[in-house]
């Protein structure tokens, strides 16, 4: 285990090649000499020369790479390596997606980074190893400094519509029911002290003999909580559903991929209006983001999504906190259960707008190994289309993703 | 995979040496084994091996010590001595730069230039019994190469 240890590592080190040279070279030339067979000792002499030639590199070579932003878009990201070869003559590098052999030069070499999927992860590693000359003496295999990054979840813009408006606030996008600067007509009333002159109808003053005003509507900004069901990730095939996977935060197209993505998009046409958001983790409250708006609120909307999906996990109860009056509750859920479903009726009946867009991919497709597979999925399925029923009766609007 | 093809392409004109001089199918199949291993894990003993059992079967073989068979050996275990040690540090799916074996094939042409040198000198003596003074000389430059060799390692 020693001799194993030794043989690896930043330092350098003999490599098998060096002891066959050396055994080789000098038993071929020293048999020949004993032997009187010139053949013998020209087949052996250059092994030995090829030792004599291979000097044993004596610095610290190394390989840095510029690193690059911690938190990123989906993406092609580019950056270069940093290549110090002190005396030695061929680096090996481990780049993303492929192995390079190199001359050592000083030229740096340049990297590529794929970005395709979003969440945590480690994106670039760059393993090495340098060897001398005729690689008899190397340098390594040293494992590289590893570079994380947070790539948040990408952006679809989608369409505004109307939504309605916030308690408070006199500008934004929506109608208010406030009176307020609009061009829209709210009500005509008889003139009262304090009205503004210039508000005053003439022609229905004149027409009924007394003072009237018209009165506008204000403009509002829309209150949206997004609340995101991290309790359950399942995906289509439910034989899947108990399967771990690894190397991604979620399941690629799965319940919980489906609602972050949502979320952010959401998230993002929201923020550009000018409305506030705000994020509520129904699996953990501790998670929740209080309302803001502008691209700094995005940024961290973003970042928050990915940091409730990779600490996703079961929780016994969602829990909706308190929400403004006429916030829009925008419930991201594959409602498997009925606990978010009675979350969104309860929302409803305090008058909220609860829009629920439903994350469970469909059709589900049943666990093939099982005996009970197939009634399992269309119990599942048919347990679904009850709770989705349900809260549409209530008033609750249902959005299939 | 470009080292090991030439490891391989190597092993295979060994091989074909070996047979154009009176080398038996059983040694050859030896020779075939050892030379896949070689190629497969070059990291290995396999290529000491190789070179070993190539170098013994022609030496031992009747014949003028410095024929063309020996003669043609003389590059081509270099050769898979040099294409072993490079593939044990290169992986298989490594893209591997010209440049990268620039020095690598500089340094053997250099090498072979002073062996096939020497052995042009060993052709020209004459045979027969050596005088003990030059033998004794001999034996003294060949440990004076050793002691070099021992003290680079």
């Amino acid at each position: 285990m020693r001799a194993l240890a030794e043989s690896r590592g930043a330092h350098w080190h003999a490599t098998d090649a060096l002891i066959r040279a050396a055994l080789l070279g000098g038993g071929f030339v020293a048999a020949g000499a004993l032997l009187h067979h010139a053949g013998l000792v020209l087949l052996g002499t250059p092994l030995l020369l090829s030792l004599m030639f291979a000097r044993r590199p004596t610095g610290t070579p190394a390989v840095t790479v510029k690193p690059l932003p911690r938190t990123a878009e989906p993406g092609t990201a580019h950056t270069v390596a940093e290549v110090e070869p002190a005396d030695t003559e061929l680096v090996v590098v481990r780049l993303p997606g492929e192995t390079k052999a190199l001359a050592a030069t000083t030229e740096p070499i340049p990297v590529e980074v794929r970005r395709d999927a979003w969440g945590p992860g480690v994106d670039l590693r760059l393993d090495h190893l340098f060897a001398g000359p005729d690689a008899l003496h190397v340098y390594g295999p040293i494992v590289g400094v590893e570079h994380t990054r947070t790539v948040l979840p990408p952006l679809q813009y989608f369409p505004a519509g109307p939504l309605p408006p916030r308690a408070a606030g006199l500008v934004g996008a929506h109608r208010s029911p406030r009176p307020g600067d609009s061009t829209e007509l709210r009500d005509i009333r008889a003139f009262q002290p304090g009205d503004r002159l210039r508000r005053i109808d003439w022609r229905i003053s004149l027409r009924t003999g007394a003072l009237h005003v018209r009165e506008r509507h204000a403009e509002a900004d829309a209150e949206i909580v997004l609340a995101i069901d991290t309790r359950s990730d399942v995906e289509q095939d439910v034989g899947r559903w108990a399967a771990v996977t690894y190397g991604t935060t979620t399941r690629p197209g799965g319940s919980l991929d489906r609602a972050v993505r949502t979320a952010a998009s959401l998230a993002a046409s929201h923020l550009r209006q000018g409305d506030r958001v705000s994020l509520v983790d129904l699996g953990r409250p501790q998670l929740n983001v209080r309302s803001g708006v502008g691209r700094r609120h995005l940024l961290r909307l973003r970042n928050q999504l990915v940091v409730c999906a990779r600490s996703a996990g079961w929780a016994q109860r969602p829990f909706l906190p308190h929400v403004p009056y006429g916030s829009v509750i925008v419930l991201l859920s594959p409602f498997l259960d009925d606990a978010v479903s009675e979350i969104a009726i309860h929302a409803a009946r305090r008058g909220h707008l609860v829009l629920a867009v439903d994350t469970l991919p469909q059709p589900l497709k049943p666990d093939t190994e099982e005996p009970w597979g197939e009634p399992a999925a269309e119990l599942i399925a048919a347990e679904h289309r009850v709770r989705t029923k349900l809260m549409a009766r209530h008033g609750v609007v249902i959005t299939p993703w | 995979m470009v080292i090991r093809v030439a490891a391989a392409l190597t092993c295979l004109v060994i091989a074909l040496v070996l047979r154009a001089n009176g080398v038996g199918a059983i040694q050859l199949a030896i020779f075939a084994a050892l030379a896949v291993v070689t190629v497969l894990l070059p990291a290995s003993a396999a290529p000491a091996l190789v070179i070993a059992f190539a170098a013994v079967v022609m030496v031992f073989a009747d014949g003028h010590p410095l024929r063309l068979g020996v003669l043609l050996l003389i590059p081509l275990l270099h050769l898979v001595h040099i294409t072993s040690a490079l593939a044990a540090v290169v992986p298989v799916r490594a893209a591997v730069a010209v440049d990268a074996l620039k020095a690598p094939a500089r340094r053997f042409v250099i090498i072979q230039a002073i062996v096939l040198g020497l052995a042009a000198v060993a052709r020209l003596l004459p045979d027969g019994p050596t005088p003990a003074p030059v033998e004794v000389l001999g034996l003294g430059a060949c440990a004076v190469v050793l002691g070099i060799v021992a003290l680079r390692i």
